[in-house]
Order: structure tokens, then sequence, then C-alpha cells
């Protein structure tokens, strides 16, 4: 399979012309259009999620764990409106996803890695988005629900929102440990090393975010310098740099099973 | 005769994989950050933090940096062994370094419950969070580093090692050793020292 494919894709090479006529040479024939397509999905996402998250219903930064019942109502309150909405698109792109673990998962499938790796980070990401996105979500709509709830339900929710969101970073260290260990005993250079140990950097800044359940103020509680702040400027960095690495594969893929062949040198060739 | 000196000069040389080094980097730019928060609360509570910082057992903290630095100094001789193909004392060397390793641990592990019986715990006060943060992590760093060590045997124990593949594999997990022990030396400092 693999050679014949490897040739296929040396062969598709697409034509010079108008745009329209190129994007739709890549639309019909590219072989790599579900590659593509996948990536895109991802980015469409995350320039969803995060625009609504810190914008539309304003619950990242994450606010104070100290707050008493009353503030939490008024927090609330403030948001009863860009919650509901913005949650709201969330629920109905969430599934989206799933390209982005299932691009990851395909990255491991294309190293010499046995499949495992693959198969464990798919089902660890897919399940970690029930605690690390949905209920977070649930929760805060159910908060702003009804207003006139009595407020020791509405701070229930509250704690148990950003507890959820931020308390379970550990299910998503495992996945990056995965995904690392994956890389460095890669022999098809997938990925570059110094990535896999960009994973290692982001799974360690993961583990300081477990101390929220303990802290309610200071820089380890669920909004810290440490625990939010610092784990979110890292995870920034290596969540824009991996989105560039599952980019440069796809641009590399040539559907064969040995090592990925350099972009240069896959230049090159099709000329 | 240009060329002759040119060609006579040693190739630039980065120990390990230079990929490794990008580690090194971004990890002191996040303990960085961690540094630069412990200062930033000690300058707003300095009286708290100097009470605080009378209760660590400075003897302890020496004699882990002591420690410390002769595993570093017994992984550098496992990395001259290696180079010079004497393999048979390169794994004496690990096994040395793990066991200094394992020293450091104990007594971190016994430094940490001598404090909490003195009832200074995670959450005691600001200083004592920070301390049992960042020897905390330095812990994880240091567990992670006795993988690595197991990586080096396995290498020097592997019948079809490769010269040169196996000499980069373990200077790269030098490089990761030594910059945990530069880490130690730099918390160490902050925690026990700078008053």
């Amino acid at each position: 399979m693999s050679a014949v494919a490897a040739q296929a894709v040396s062969a598709a090479a697409p034509p010079s012309g108008p745009l329209h006529h190129r994007i739709a040479w890549h639309l019909r024939h590219d072989p790599k259009r579900e590659l593509w397509l996948a990536w895109g999905a991802l980015v469409v996402f995350y320039n969803i999620f995060f625009p609504v998250f810190f914008i539309v219903a304003q619950v990242q930064p994450p606010p104070q764990p100290t707050w008493d019942l009353a503030t939490q109502v008024h927090w609330f309150h403030e948001r009863h409106l860009g919650i509901p909405v913005g949650f709201g698109v969330i629920f109905a792109i969430s599934g989206m996803i799933a390209t982005n673990n299932a691009l990851i998962a395909y990255s491991m499938r294309r190293m010499s890695v046995s499949r495992a790796f693959g198969y464990s980070y798919l089902l660890i990401y897919s399940f970690s988005a029930v605690p690390g996105m949905l209920l977070l979500n649930i929760a805060l709509v159910v908060g702003t629900l009804r207003p006139e709830r009595d407020p020791e339900a509405i701070g229930w929710l509250y704690d148990f929102a950003f507890l959820s969101f931020d308390g379970t970073m550990g299910v998503f260290l495992i996945g990056s440990l995965i995904w690392m260990l994956a890389i460095l005993l890669d022999k098809n250079r997938v990925f570059p090393k110094w990535f896999g140990y960009l994973n290692l950097c982001n799974a360690l800044t993961e583990v300081v975010v477990a101390p929220c359940w303990i802290f309610r103020r200071g820089v380890l509680a669920w909004n810290g310098q440490i625990a939010w702040w610092l784990d979110m400027v890292v995870f920034g960095i290596y969540q824009v740099t991996f989105i560039v690495m599952l980019f440069r594969m796809i641009q590399r893929e040539d559907f064969a099973d040995g090592p990925l062949p350099d972009r240069v040198r896959q230049k090159a060739v099709g000329q | 005769m240009t060329d002759l000196v040119d060609k006579s000069k040693p190739a630039r040389f980065v120990p390990g994989q230079p990929d490794m080094w990008a580690f090194v980097l971004f990890e002191t730019l996040v303990f960085t950050a961690y540094f630069g928060f412990y200062l930033f609360y000690r300058a707003r509570s300095p009286e708290l933090f100097l009470h605080s910082q009378a209760q660590l057992d400075l003897r302890i903290g020496v004699f882990n940096t002591l420690v410390l630095l002769l595993s570093s100094w017994s992984v550098a001789r496992c990395v001259q062994s290696s180079r010079a193909g004497a393999y048979r004392a390169a794994l004496r060397d690990v096994f040395i370094t793990a066991a200094f390793a394992a020293v450091f641990l104990l007594l971190k592990v016994f430094e940490w419950a001598r404090l909490v019986r003195m009832g200074n715990g995670l959450d005691s006060n600001d200083f004592f969070t920070y301390y049992f943060f960042l020897t905390g992590i330095h812990f994880v760093h240091l567990l992670i580093g006795f993988v690595v060590l197991g990586v080096v045997v396995y290498q020097l124990r592997s019948p079809a090692r490769r010269e040169q593949e196996l000499q980069e594999n373990i200077e790269t997990c030098a490089t990761y050793w030594h910059t945990v022990d530069f880490l130690w030396v730099l918390i160490f400092a902050l925690l026990y020292v700078v008053r």
C-alpha cells in the first residue's frame, strides 16, 4: 500500500492557474484533503473556543475562589446572557475538538511506535473533554438559568465548575507524556525531538495545577499566578507550536511507512 | 595552510541532542517565573519570610546541595568514561549518580516530615507554600531523572549499541541531570540562603 500511495502523492501535483481552479483541484483530487480538513476544523474550533470563554461568556480568567456567596450570585447575574449564548455555541461545536485529538493520534500512527500510544492518547483526551470543558459549561449554564435559586446551590455550582475545569489537568498531563514518549522513540522523524521535550515542559506545568484542590488563595489557587496564569502561558505556547507541527506533518506526509521526507526534498522531487 | 588550520580546529560542539537544550532553556524560563513570583511575595511580607526561613535547617540544605553536586560530578564522569569506551566504568558511575540522588530524595522527605511535625504545612503561610511547591516540583524533576538514568543504563548495556548514537543519548541524559542540579542550586540559594 505504502509505495503505491507514495507514488500517487508525488504524481498528484496541483495545477497552476487561477486560485479557484487550484482550490477546486485540492477539494477533488488532493490525497491529503481529509487531513487538511481536520487541521482546518481544529483551527476553527480554537478560534471560537478562546473568544467564547474570554470575551462572550467572560468565565476566564477564572474569578476568585474566596468570594462570598453574594458576590458569586452577582458574578452569575452579570453573565446571565454571555454564558448561555457563548456555551450554546460551544455545545454546538464541541464535537470539532475530536479532529484535534484524531490528528494527534494520526501523528502517532505515522510514527514507528506501537499503535497503543495513539489509541491511549485518543481515549484519554476524549474522556478529558468531559471534566475539562463540558462539566464547567453545564454547571455555569445551570447557575445562570434560575437567578432566584438558593445562593448555597449557586455557590456549589461555582466551585464545581472551576474545580472541574482547573483541577482535572492531570488527565492532560498523562496525554502530554504519552505524546512525548512517542516522539522520543519514533524513528520516522515525524516531529523534531525538541517538540517531545516541549511536551514534557507542558506536562510539568500541568502538575502544578493539581494543588488548586487545596488552596483558596495565593499562587496555587485555581486563579493563581502559577496554577493558572503561568500554566496558561506555557499551554498557549505549546498549543500554537503543536498546531504548526501538525501543519508541517501534513505538508510532509507521503502516506508511506518509513521516515517522513523533509519538506525541501519533497519539493525538489515534485519539480 | 589556512585550510589546514581550519581543518584542525574542532567542530562546534554541543553535548548531546541540541533539542535537549531547548528543554533547558524553556525550563529555565519557567523556573525564572516561579522565582519571580517568590521574590514578589517575599518583598510584600519580608518579616514573615525571614521568620519562616529561620525554621529551615541550613545544614540539611547545604548537605543536600553537596550531594546533588556530587551526583553531577559522577554523571560527568560517566560521560567521560563512555567517550573513552570504558562502558563498565560508565555504568558504575550511573549507579553512583543514582545513589546520590536517592540520598537527596530521602533527606528531602525527612526534611518535609520534620517541618510538618513542627506545624509548617503546605498551606501554613506564603513562604511554606513556596517552599513545598519549589522543592516538590524539583522532586518531580529528580524522579524523572531516575527514568533518564535508566535510559543511560539501558544504552550502556545494549549489545547492539552504535557508538555515535550511544554517546549522544548519554550526553543528552547528562544534560538533563545537570539542569536538575542547576535548578536545585538556585532553589537552595533562594529558600535557604537569601535573607
